[in-house]
């Protein structure tokens, strides 16, 4: 169960790590209104949230061969999870900037600021403080995603104990050590997120009073 | 110094600014007065480029430009030369006071750190908050925030400060201290339009009014013609409003 544990732990950083980056930038696309990918990315978010993740999992590994597309079952694993972690992260995002009030777009504008210097210094810091605690949610609920990996052949942490279930018919002992493990890691992560919380409230000073 | 001639704006058909033109000398204080609804914020904001002016010409520092035909490039330009104080302030959330003045200075000006956040102190110092630089807005009185907003505008050394009605968030009690700064930066010749409700500060502040009603300028004159020797009706009757409101 270490090892696997030594694949979902990759696993979930790497595959969270990118969905945040897609996040971002169809974030900024739909905010900046860029003409011919907002559409791109509406049907990407639509098509994401419409379809489950383990059927979008069996698609890209077993679907896409017939294309002669290929992939190993980790990077097949990183790409879904990404991608699929990325489109719900997105509408986090997006909602987050467009939670920061117009004035701090303008009054970058009128210190002589470009559109870029006030996303990037004054608006997405503030978002991230908003999006934040959603966020987190997604990481938790990523972190349990990934034993959908051992659908797909990826010896992540919950094939692990199958295998091993397998072997020594122990079914009940081991699944609820590999939920404890689970519980453990999403305690960790909560943790993290209060003390994130904390740092990011006294990045602002407490709480913001917005006029 | 900065001229406008026939401005018109118009928001979804609806035009709130029909031909306005306005003329400022260098030290003037313009008020803008009129009844809400008349077209004063979007007058302002238009001047800044907030807004987007629909027609208009602007003669600034000797250069004349075709206000709807302006770039970004131009409008960038022509910000390095003006401030704007919003009636909300507008601080950034996410920084202190000091670096709310730095800001602009650092990453759109490129000064140096130390020279910015002296200048920063020098015009937090004039609004009576240097003690308060490392405040967030969040931590600070409407009317703090609002001084801060000022020495962020006045940090920059401007040609001209447009104010957006700036004491209208604020509680009465907090009114007299925003009013005083800018009465102080008046002293030192600063050039400014401040859209107000305040008549009384108009009229021992600014040398020139400006009277907008409906999209129009109905008079542009200096302060004392406009106070003690107005014809208008229409204007008079206004004053007369406000007067029985200030006993």
């Amino acid at each position: 169960m270490g090892q696997g544990l030594l694949v979902t732990i990759p696993l979930t950083v790497i595959s969270f790590a990118l969905a945040l980056g897609i996040a971002v930038i169809c974030a900024m696309i739909q905010i900046a209104d860029v003409k011919g990918l907002k559409q791109v990315v509406r049907f990407y978010i639509w098509l994401i949230r419409g379809t489950p993740l383990l059927v979008q999992l069996y698609l890209v590994y077993f679907g896409l061969p017939d294309l002669g597309i290929a992939l190993p079952a980790f990077p097949c694993a990183v790409a879904v999870f990404a991608l699929n972690e990325g489109a719900y992260c997105a509408e986090t995002v997006r909602a987050a900037i467009e939670s920061v009030p117009k004035g701090q777009m303008e009054a970058g504008y009128c210190v002589g600021l470009s559109y870029i210097q006030i996303m990037r210094r004054i608006i997405l810091p503030q978002a991230f403080r908003t999006a934040f605690p959603p966020l987190s949610n997604s990481l938790i609920s990523m972190v349990k995603d990934t034993s959908l990996a051992a659908n797909i052949t990826v010896t992540e942490m919950f094939m692990t104990t199958q295998r091993v279930a397998g072997r020594t018919y122990e079914h009940l002992a081991l699944y609820a050590e590999v939920a404890l493990i689970y519980l453990l890691f999403c305690t960790v992560i909560t943790w993290l997120q209060r003390l994130g919380e904390k740092k990011l409230n006294a990045m602002n000073g407490g709480n913001v009073i917005r006029a | 110094m900065l001229e406008i001639r026939g401005l018109k704006k118009a928001f979804d058909g609806h035009e709130i600014l029909k031909g306005v033109d306005l003329e400022l000398d260098k030290g003037d204080v313009l008020a803008v007065l009129g009844p809400s609804g008349g077209g004063k914020t979007t007058l302002l904001r238009c001047l800044n480029y907030l807004e987007k002016a629909d027609e208009g010409t602007m003669t600034f520092l000797g250069q004349t430009m075709d206000m709807p035909a302006m770039n970004r490039k131009d409008v960038a330009a022509y910000r390095r030369h003006t401030a704007f104080v919003f009636q909300s302030f507008n601080l950034f959330s996410n920084r202190t006071a000091l670096q709310n003045v730095t800001e602009g200075l650092i990453i759109a000006r490129k000064m140096a750190k130390s020279e910015a956040e002296k200048r920063a102190l020098a015009a937090l110092e004039r609004v009576g908050l240097a003690d308060k630089r490392d405040a967030y807005p969040s931590q600070l009185s409407g009317g703090q925030q609002q001084r801060v907003a000022i020495a962020r505008a006045v940090a920059g050394e401007p040609d001209v400060i447009f104010f957006d009605e700036p004491t209208s968030a604020l509680d009465p009690e907090l009114i007299g201290g925003v009013l005083d700064v800018i009465r102080a930066l008046a002293e030192d010749g600063m050039t400014m339009i401040v859209v107000t409700h305040e008549v009384r500060f108009a009229r021992n502040v600014s040398t020139r009014v400006l009277f907008m009603e409906d999209g129009r300028a109905l008079a542009s004159e200096p302060t004392a013609v406009f106070f003690e020797e107005q014809k208008n009706e229409r204007i008079r009757s206004f004053l007369r409003s406000l007067d029985r409101k200030d006993d």
